[in-house]
Parts: structure tokens; sequence; C-alpha cells
């Protein structure tokens, strides 16, 4: 009777080792996983190898009703060749702004489910669809149990695309088997990422990674303001204190 | 039989013309001999009057409130597909006799009918007058009523059409040119311009241009009517000019070529009850289809499987796909994830499919990218089955496309298409520059006043704006102010005041 691999516990090991979806902890894997350039040079930088992980599930928390996931996965539409799911949006998406941002509406397919069930199907065929570039799901107002995500993680596996699950910002203190998870929360002038498990690397920068709003969001100055921006050659009085006005009561 | 020996001599030709001339009202299924008054008209103009409405005085050409004043007749909406459909199927039903067929249809008036030419079918058919019968019989049997014409030319046929001779079998092409000389040149349908200008200089019937003809050449009505109007009458009456080898002249004779389309059955040995038992069936009649749409290079998109049991129970399955395919595999898919989602209503006993909307099969431009992409086919496809499967689970209009719709007020811009269809992305000028958000609530959210101002799930600033928005004057007005707020939580918010309500309402998300 032959050897067969099997027989040898150090070959069953190697190729055990050699699988994508094992936790080496540190250790780098030899083959470099395919990746989608973010469009961000801060967050590419931070992300284990340059970009957001394909082949793989990428869980994004976000705070309360913030949904600024057309700014943090922009670039990334843009560059798509092939189709972009979303699965299950919370709204409608708006054609116009679609438009403006360069995404091609014949590679953009929403499908709209109505039961956990439905959803969690859904996704595990469009993740495990080879021409699906990227899968933006939505997995509010649905509850996914660890097995479930699992399931999950592994339709991702057998895809080629960038899988994403938005989830609510208290899915944070749940375990999950995703690969990449952040926590997305929106400030006054920038988008904060905050990397919070990264398959691959016990590294955690406690920094948020920053992207900065568009200048049109940030509006326009508040008139008291107005008079603080220095105007060339003159000196710059922005720390002068405003004038102090008393407000006008209305009149009953 | 005398008919043939009498008229049939080699190279020339026998046409019988077919004219239609209540086909605008009875392809809508309204009988046209009634004593009621009715009219057919087209962009509120008559194009076909029954004899009744002829009678008090509505033509061709009338407006419909002339024609209703004078008749207070029935008015119909000309369906022009049904016109066509009919003659469609009428000349599939005659290519039994011939298979040369030309539809025929003026420019000018409503008239429609079918050209045969049936010199080569004498012979078949024992002659000119039991072919005749023969046709006329078919026709009988349908509901339209027709007027024949038989002449030595396509045109000296529909002609004679409206005279409608005795068939006496002599026939020859002298007793036809008789006959059309008698004929007054008011007939010409397709020259108006012409027939008056003939009017005014005397000429009544078409003997008057014939007797032109053989004092002067037929250069000398080019020169008076036209190049156009002079090769019409040479067409009519088969006039020869001047060329040396005329065969190479002759116009040829169109070819009826009936509708083609794929329906294959099997027949089972014992009835079938699990639908395991019928993907092999399924395959082979699959593998056929697309044998017979590769042959003729074509592709289609829809299919249809009829089953049937020993008591002639049929139930149909139509199964689409959203790309169109000549190969089998993706219809196969397709078919299985269809049959999983339901149960035979009885027990098979046999399988039919049938494709009749094949299409011609489209250049096909594929990436040179050497690299993954270089299997699109295989991804189109395994794509179109997950599209297929998540359709069949979640129903049609779970899974869809976007589309911009010009339209002013944002909500009416966003539209649903199917996964076929292309979206349109060209977004007006006006739009282009303007900040939109994300996100679009289906119904835009009524805004609170309270005393620190705007709220919707959180206080409300306004960043920039306003931009005007004007629309639907001309039904139910609507002007709105659209703003970029933000919310105490950093959200930026698209609201606007609706102008005309006084109130504030959130419309979009920027995300």
């Amino acid at each position: 009777m032959h050897p067969t691999s099997t027989d040898n516990p150090d070959c069953t090991l190697d190729r055990l080792l050699g699988r994508s979806d094992i936790w080496r902890g540190q250790t780098k894997s030899l083959d470099v996983p395919a990746v989608m350039n973010t469009g961000y040079e801060a967050l590419d930088a931070a992300l284990l190898n340059g970009g957001w992980p394909t082949r793989s599930l990428v869980e994004v928390c976000q705070k309360g009703f913030q949904q600024q996931e057309w700014r943090v996965f922009e670039p990334v539409l843009k560059a798509g060749s092939n189709y972009v799911v979303l699965l299950n949006p919370p709204l409608m998406p708006f054609c116009q702004a679609m438009i403006q941002a360069g995404i091609d509406l014949d590679q953009v397919i929403v499908v709209r489910v109505s039961t956990a069930a439905d959803f969690l199907a859904s996704f595990v065929e469009l993740a495990r669809t080879a021409s699906c570039d990227i899968l933006l799901a939505w997995q509010q107002p649905y509850a996914l149990s660890y097995t479930e995500l699992r399931k999950c993680l592994l339709a991702t596996n057998d895809g080629s695309g960038l899988c994403v699950l938005f989830r609510a910002e208290n899915a944070r203190q749940q375990s999950s088997p995703a690969t990449l998870r952040l926590l997305s929360e929106i400030t006054s002038s920038d988008i904060q990422l905050t990397l919070f498990k990264q398959k691959g690397t016990l590294e955690h920068s406690s920094q948020p990674i920053k992207i900065s709003l568009p200048k049109a969001w940030t509006g326009l100055m508040p008139y008291h303001l107005l008079d603080q921006i220095p105007l060339p050659g003159k000196p710059d009085t922005t720390q002068r204190k405003p004038a102090k006005v008393t407000p006008l009561r209305r009149s009953k | 039989m005398s008919g043939a020996r009498h008229y049939y001599r080699p190279g020339s030709r026998l046409w019988l013309a077919l004219r239609f001339s209540e086909l605008p009202l009875e392809v809508l299924g309204v009988d046209a001999s009634t004593e009621t008054a009715m009219v057919v008209a087209e962009k509120q103009i008559v194009i076909y009057v029954n004899e009744s409405a002829y009678k008090v005085g509505v033509r061709y050409g009338m407006d419909v409130t002339t024609a209703k004043l004078l008749s207070n007749c029935e008015v119909y909406q000309r369906d022009e597909e049904k016109e066509a459909k009919a003659l469609q199927d009428l000349s599939a039903q005659l290519y039994q006799f011939t298979p040369y067929i030309e539809p025929y249809k003026s420019e000018w008036v409503t008239q429609a009918g079918l050209l045969l030419e049936v010199s080569t079918c004498l012979q078949l058919f024992s002659g000119i007058h039991l072919l005749t019968e023969k046709i006329f019989t078919y026709l009988h049997n349908t509901h339209y009523r027709f007027c024949y014409g038989y002449a030595h030319t396509s045109q000296g046929a529909w002609l004679l059409s409206f005279e409608q001779y005795f068939i006496s079998g002599n026939e020859n092409k002298e007793l036809f040119c008789e006959r059309l000389k008698k004929l007054p040149i008011q007939l010409l349908h397709d020259f108006p311009q012409e027939v008056e200008a003939l009017e005014k200089t005397g000429f009544t019937n078409f003997g008057d241009i014939t007797r032109q003809l053989d004092a002067q050449k037929i250069t000398s009505i080019k020169k008076r009517w036209g190049a156009q109007f002079a090769q019409a009458i040479c067409d009519i009456f088969a006039i020869e000019q001047n060329l040396q080898q005329k065969s190479l002249f002759d116009k040829p004779r169109l070819i009826y070529k009936p509708v083609e389309f794929f329906s294959e059955n099997i027949q089972f040995d014992y009835p079938i009850n699990q639908t395991d038992q019928l993907h092999y069936p399924i395959e082979h009649l699959l593998q056929n289809l697309s044998q017979y749409l590769r042959k003729r290079q074509l592709q289609c998109q829809y299919i249809q499987w009829i089953f049937s049991d020993i008591y002639h129970n049929h139930f149909a399955l139509p199964v689409r796909s959203d790309t169109a395919e000549s190969h089998w595999e993706l219809l196969y898919d397709l078919t299985l994830i269809q049959l999983d989602n339901r149960e035979l209503p009885f027990e098979v006993d046999s399988l039919t499919l049938k494709c009749q909307s094949a299409m011609p099969l489209q250049n096909r431009s594929q990436s040179l990218a050497f690299g993954k992409r270089s299997n699109s086919r295989e991804s189109a496809r395994s794509f179109a089955i997950t599209m297929a499967k998540l359709k069949a689970r979640l129903g049609d209009d779970a899974v869809f496309k976007l589309s911009y719709q010009d339209a002013i007020l944002p909500e009416s811009s966003n539209q649903k298409i199917l996964l076929t269809e292309t979206a349109n992305q060209q977004l007006p000028a006006l739009h282009k520059g303007a900040l939109r958000p994300h996100w679009l609530l289906p119904t835009p959210a009524l805004i609170e006043i309270r005393k620190r101002g705007l709220y919707w799930r959180g206080h409300l600033t306004l960043l920039a704006g306003p931009e005007r928005i004007r629309a639907t004057w001309w039904e139910k007005p609507e002007a709105r102010d659209y703003f970029i707020a933000q919310r105490h939580d950093h959200v930026r918010l698209w609201i606007f005041l609706d102008l005309h309500k006084k109130d504030w309402f959130v419309h979009g998300i920027f995300g």
C-alpha cells in the first residue's frame, strides 16, 4: 500500500496552513490575497495588503442613522468594471448623485428582501457569483447570528469580489468571523474609520483614519465669523472675540 | 387546364392582385356591411369610410368632427399593427398556392392587399380557373372581403382589381392591355399631382396615355410628368425600354419567406410525475434548439415549455433570460430554477419546447484582456443564473436597476427598470453641477418646527441653499426651496421648504 499525503501529518499541516482562511496570528500568509484600492492613501496604508480585501467579509459598523457608505466606497464603485449589487439598501439610491459620481448605472443592481432568511440566501448567492465585483449589503433591520455570519464569510471565499456588510454600531460588541471590521463615524469635517479587527495582524491603531468631507457639505460660514477670515496683507484677526449681541426677544 | 395551355408561356408572368378594401375596419372585428355609418380614423383624419357613411357624404381625408356632423357615424381608431399582421397571416396561408407573394400598400390612400405571381403554379393546379377557385374558397373562409384582378404585371393586376373582370381562361397580354386602357386615370392614387395635370390636359383614361405613347415615345411622358411617373406607366403595361438584354433588367419576383419558429416535442413511454425525470428530455430539446439557432445565426431570450398529459391538459412554463442566448446551458439552468419552485400539475405524457421569437445574432464585443475577463460569457451566464434564482425566490419586482428619467421633481427622475433595459445616464447640465444626496426618501418626511428651529430625529442647521425647483404648474403646482442641513449628529440632509404648504420636508440623505 502506497503512503498517501493524508498519512503524513506534516503534509496535512502544511496544507492546512496553506489555506487562506486559517488565522495565523501575526504571521502573514505567503500568498498575498487580492485587494481593491480604497482610493484613500491613509486607509490603504492602514489596511493589511494595501486595500479592501476581496474574497472575504468586510464589516462596517455605523453609528446611529449615519450612512456614509457612498463617500467611503465611491472610489471603488467608480473603478469597478463588473456588477455592483446593493442588497437591502436602507433607502432608494438617487440616480442623479450616482451619475454625478461617475458610477455606471447599468452596472448597479438593487435587490430588495423582506425576511432575514431571504437576506441570508441572497447574500450567499451574490457573494458566490464571480461577475459580482462589489456587494454592498445592509443587514438592518435583520439580526444575524455568528453562524449566519460564518455562512456569509464562507460564501465570500467562493466568489471573487468585495463583499461589505453594513451593521449597526452595537454589533461591534458581538463576535464576528469577518476578515475586516471597522467603525464609521461622521464629524463636522470628516468621516472617521476605526479598524478594530483585521485578520492577519494584531495591531490596532487607536487613531481613526480620517476621510475629509466634500467642501460643499461643510456649508457656508456663519455671518458672524465672516470678518475673521484674514484678508491678504492684513494681520490675522481670528483671535479677536466676536462682539456680544444680546438676542432680541420675540414679543408675544 | 385550358387556361394553362392558352396563357402560360415560359418567361411570361401572370399576376393576381387581391385587394382588401375593408381591411382597416375588419381587423378591428367590426362587420363593414352593416347599415350603420362607420369610419376609421387616424390622427383625427378619416382613412376609411363604409358604404353607409359614403352615401351621406363622408369622404377620405375628412376630419372626424365633420364626418360625425354629416353622418353621426361610429368612429374607430386605426390599428396599423393589426392590418400588417392580417396581411402577414394571409400571406402565410396563400403560400400554399404560390411562393411569390408581395404585400402592396398605397402611400396615398388606405388600400392594402397582396400580389401573387401564379404563372409557375398553373400546371400544378390544373389551370387558372381551378387555381382561382381554390384561392377564393380559402379567402371566403376568412372574414376579409376582397377584390381581385389578373394581369401580366403586378401594377396592372392591382388596377384591374378595381374592375374585377370575369376569368375566361383565354387571357393574354393583349387582352390585359385592352382592359387596362379602359380604366380611368384617377386610379393612379400614388400620383395625385400628375393625375390632376393629366386631367387638365384632357386625358381621361389609360387609353389616352397609351395613344400618346404610340404617337411619341416614353421619353415624352418622362419629360412632361417625370421619370417616376413614366416608370409607373412602364410597370403597368410592361413596356420595354430599348434594352439590348432586357432579361437582365427584369424586376425579380419576391419570394415569400414564411415565419419560421422552433417547436419540438418528446412523447414519453410512461407518465412522468417527478421533475427530476424531466431533466434529460429538457436538455435534449434545448440542445436541438441551440443547434437550430446556431445554424440560422439566431439567438433567443424567451422560450416556452408545454407539458401535456394523456387527457390533453396543457401547462405552459415560460422561461425568460435577461440576455439573448444561442447556447442551451443558461436556458437549461433557468428552466430548472423555474421547475424547482413548482410542482407538476399532472403526470406529464409529452413535453414541447417552443421558441417563436428568435432574433438575429448580435455582434458581441469582447474585452481583449487575456486575464480573468476572458471568460466574460461564462461570468455573464453565472450572473444571469444568480439573478434568475433571486427573482424566483424574491419575485421579479425585488431585483431591478435604476435609471434617470428626465423630470424636474427629484422623486420623478428616479426610475426602476428591468435588468434587460438600458439605463438613461444623460444628466442635463442643470443637475450636473447641483449637489444631490445619495439616498432619496420614498416620500418626503415632514420636519417639525420647534422653538429651537427645525427638528427631524435631531436638531437641524441649514448649511447651504436655497435651490428653487418649480414644476408641474399645469396640474398640481410644486414649488420647493432645497437646502443642505446638518443634524446634531453631523449627518447631512437634503431638505426643502414647500412654498405652497409652507412646511419643511426631508427628501434625501448625503451618504
